[in-house]
């Protein structure tokens, strides 16, 4: 048997690279990958302590995450058509004109 | 019905003139002058009918209309007093208005004048603010008026607008007389919050429950239960209102200090003038003093104040009259001065006299300005005495009726000044005498300032008479006058006959010496024997027991006896005027008279620029003031509209620093995220005590 805390250092090794992600692409899908990744990271999370404790509701809550994901990429995807269609572009930091 | 059901319309008949005027005179023929003498014909004839049923026994105090209701407290209502003071005054404004209306055809319509139908309007609403001013039942409504007559004449001043002096002199006659009324304002309210506890109508001028009547009960019985008088005594502080409610008097009577408005105001039209100095506006200030006599009578301090302004004003204005050179600025200073023997008689506890004075000065005054009047239409319009001369034979209805109206003026028996001057001078006298204390030797000095201007009066008259009218025409216009019409003459005659006659009214020195019942005037004003009057406590006989009986204790004293102190105050007024008279035509009734006035030297400097009273008065308001006011405007916009500019900059300069973190590029936001996640580790960390 796995120790937990293996798969908490995986978490959280995903999460690092998930936020590694968003901090420094510009592109707006890898933008949305690296989200996915950070959403993984807390489903590890998640299954792993549900696994630890014998409770199922971290794996149901896992799911229902995912379903989530699922939902937010088609929102996600939608936002990067339309910023392509106003910018010419997906760069994220090119779309400020809402500022200030 | 009686004559108090149409009551009202006296003082609505001019207000409808008004109106006619203003909305139809470009269409009447005479661009609402018809209007305008129909509706004080009216009101002449209501007043009429009023006196007589005033004469009849009978009085009115009414409220007609209350504008706002009291909840267990006080009315503001308008309302009408009618008692013989107040049909003796309607009778005067009605009957001037009238006179000043018809005069004015001839001096404007035929004058060719523009915008005369604004001119009828002011003139329509001035007699008819005034008639409401007279007939008020209460001081609210009084200050009103009071107020409207001063716009009135500020409209009417200012009449010939495009020309640079009349609007000047308009606004300075407005400023000056608001400036006396802010104080009237303030006394106003006063004397609402002092008696409202301690009665149901604080306002009203006469009956039981009105405030002078109150104040009475309070210094005289001890009453002050309700009275709310700020912690004072009570005498102190009717002292302090009586003065506050004088301001307004000041302001409009035009007495010392606040007299400067008026000579500017001879830029406005010669029948406005007439009307201002004779029947309104001035006559206005007096009139209150009159009206609330039985306040007045109870504190002798300001007493002592109405007497001692009054006669030093009469002084002081006589003497600035001997310099003129204008014909109206002459009549100007001897209105100031005039209204102030009024204000000495009322000081010094002549109530009859001084409504006496009123009564003629009214008419001989309106008889000067209009013969002034007459004399400018025949001059076209030249104003200076020394371009006029040798008129007396081109127009003689004017110079016989001017000489009628200069010999009263200037206090010559048996004309109608002599009988009111005497009277005013004599009361100040015997009342001087009587009186014990401070208040005698204030009423002793006050008449000798009265009896030193009989002289100064006599003298400027007649210099005005004998420069116009005697000697050798001096200039061309002079030589060939314009003619004048009925219209002029008819209300000279009348005021002439009046002038020479109305004295007559009130003979009481003759009465005191031969037991002639001819003091008429004195009985008008005491009421008939058990008439509605006695109730409302404004009869002279009620002023005359609080006078003697108040704290005043005015007496009557006469040192050389009854007969003797009458016949020698009599003897000394007319000789001193005699003296004047005199002393003018030895001086200009020359063929070629010159100015004697300039051998007066520096004299003479300090004369013409009225004592430098504008010099300071301007001083004061730029030197003094000004800077004041800047002052205060430095602190207001600088500390109090500098905190409010100082918080919303603050937040503003914040604000515009804030926002930069807004950046819209979402990495950076992003980034915060991360970096306070980060931060709130290190914090639970370190709280939580993980390391």
């Amino acid at each position: 048997m796995i120790p937990t805390q293996y798969y908490l250092l995986l978490s959280a090794a995903v999460f690092c690279i998930g936020i590694f992600g968003v901090l420094t692409r510009r592109n707006a899908l890898i933008f949305l990958m690296s989200v996915e990744l950070i959403l993984n990271a807390a489903n590890i999370n998640l299954v792993a302590f549900s696994f630890q404790y014998g409770n199922l509701s971290g794996q149901v809550f896992a799911l229902f995450a995912m379903g989530l994901a699922a939902a937010e990429v088609a929102v996600g995807l939608g936002i990067v058509l339309v910023l392509y269609r106003n910018f010419s572009d997906i760069d994220v930091t090119e779309a400020t004109t809402m500022r200030w | 019905m009686t004559a108090f059901d149409y009551a009202p319309a006296i003082a609505l008949l001019p207000f409808v003139s008004f109106l006619v005027a203003l909305f139809g005179g470009q269409y009447l023929p005479k661009k609402g002058a018809l209007a305008g003498i129909a509706a004080t014909a009216g009101s002449l004839v209501l007043s009429a009918w009023v006196a007589l049923t005033v004469a009849g026994g009978q009085t009115y105090n009414e409220a007609l209309y209350t504008f706002t209701a009291g909840l267990e407290t006080f009315d503001l209502h308008l309302g009408i007093l009618i008692d013989p003071l107040t049909a003796l005054m309607l009778l005067i404004v009605s009957f001037i208005a009238l006179l000043v209306h018809v005069f004015s055809l001839g001096y404007m319509n035929d004058e060719g004048e523009t915008g005369l139908p604004r001119y009828y309007a002011g003139l329509g609403l001035f007699t008819a603010s005034m008639l409401g001013f007279v007939y008020a039942d209460n001081i609210l409504m009084a200050f009103m008026f009071f107020e409207l007559v001063g716009l009135c004449s500020y409209l009417l001043i200012g009449f010939n607008f495009r020309e640079a002096g009349p609007p000047s002199a308009a606004k300075k006659a407005f400023l000056v007389t608001r400036f006396g009324d802010y104080f009237f304002l303030i006394g106003v309210v006063g004397i609402f919050v002092t008696f409202a506890g301690a009665t149901q109508t604080p306002g009203l001028f006469a009956g039981e429950g009105s405030f002078p009547v109150v104040a009475e009960h309070a210094i005289v019985d001890g009453a002050t239960e309700g009275l709310n008088t700020f912690g004072f005594e009570p005498q102190t502080w009717f002292t302090i209102l009586g003065l506050l409610v004088l301001g307004g008097v000041m302001g409009k009577s035009a007495q010392f200090p606040l007299h400067t408005w008026l000579p500017d105001a001879m830029e406005g039209p010669t029948p406005v003038s007439a009307l201002i100095h004779a029947a309104t506006m001035v006559a206005a200030g007096v009139y209150l003093v009159a009206r609330m006599y039985g306040f007045y009578a109870l504190t002798p301090t300001t007493l002592a104040v109405i007497a001692l302004v009054g006669g030093f004003t009469a002084l002081f204005a006589a003497t600035m009259g001997v310099v003129k050179q204008e014909l109206k600025q002459v009549l100007a200073y001897s209105t100031i001065s005039q209204y102030g023997y009024m204000m000495l008689a009322l000081g010094s506890g002549g109530y009859i006299a001084a409504v006496f004075h009123l009564t003629t000065h009214a008419v001989f005054k309106a008889l000067l300005f209009l013969g002034a009047g007459a004399v400018i239409i025949a001059m076209h319009h030249e104003e200076n005495m020394w371009e006029m001369g040798g008129l007396k034979d081109k127009m003689p209805v004017t110079y016989y009726t001017f000489l009628a109206g200069s010999l009263a003026l200037a206090g010559i028996v048996p004309f109608a000044g002599f009988w009111s001057k005497d009277e005013v001078l004599y009361e100040a006298l015997i009342h001087g005498f009587g009186t014990e204390g401070g208040l005698g030797t204030v009423f002793l000095v006050a008449y000798a300032m009265g009896l030193l201007a009989v002289f100064f009066t006599g003298f400027y008259t007649f210099r005005m008479v004998y420069l116009t009218f005697h000697g050798e025409a001096r200039t061309e216009t002079a030589k060939k006058p314009h003619g004048v019409r009925w219209n002029v003459k008819g209300p000279l005659a009348v005021l002439g006959i009046l002038a020479t006659t109305i004295g007559f009214v009130n003979l009481a020195p003759v009465k005191k010496l031969t037991g002639l019942e001819v003091d008429f005037l004195h009985k008008w004003l005491l009421g008939a024997e058990g008439s509605g009057w006695e109730a409302l406590l404004t009869g002279y006989e009620h002023y005359e027991h609080v006078l003697h009986d108040g704290p005043a204790h005015v007496l009557v004293g006469e040192p050389l006896g009854a007969t003797g102190t009458l016949i020698a105050s009599a003897l000394l007024s007319l000789g001193l005027a005699v003296a004047g008279v005199l002393a003018a035509r030895s001086l200009y009734k020359v063929p070629e008279p010159v100015e004697h006035t300039d051998k007066l030297g520096s004299i003479k400097t300090l004369l013409m620029h009225n004592y430098y009273q504008d010099e300071y008065q301007v001083w004061l308001a730029t030197g003094f003031t000004y800077p004041l006011s800047r002052a205060a405007d430095k602190f207001d916009q600088g500390v109090i509209d500098g905190v409010v500019n100082g918080i919303s900059s603050v937040s503003l300069f914040s604000g515009s620093r804030v926002r930069r973190l807004q950046t819209g590029v979402v990495t950076n936001y992003a980034l915060f995220i991360t970096i306070a996640l980060v931060v709130l580790l290190v914090v639970f960390g370190l709280t939580g005590g993980w390391f």
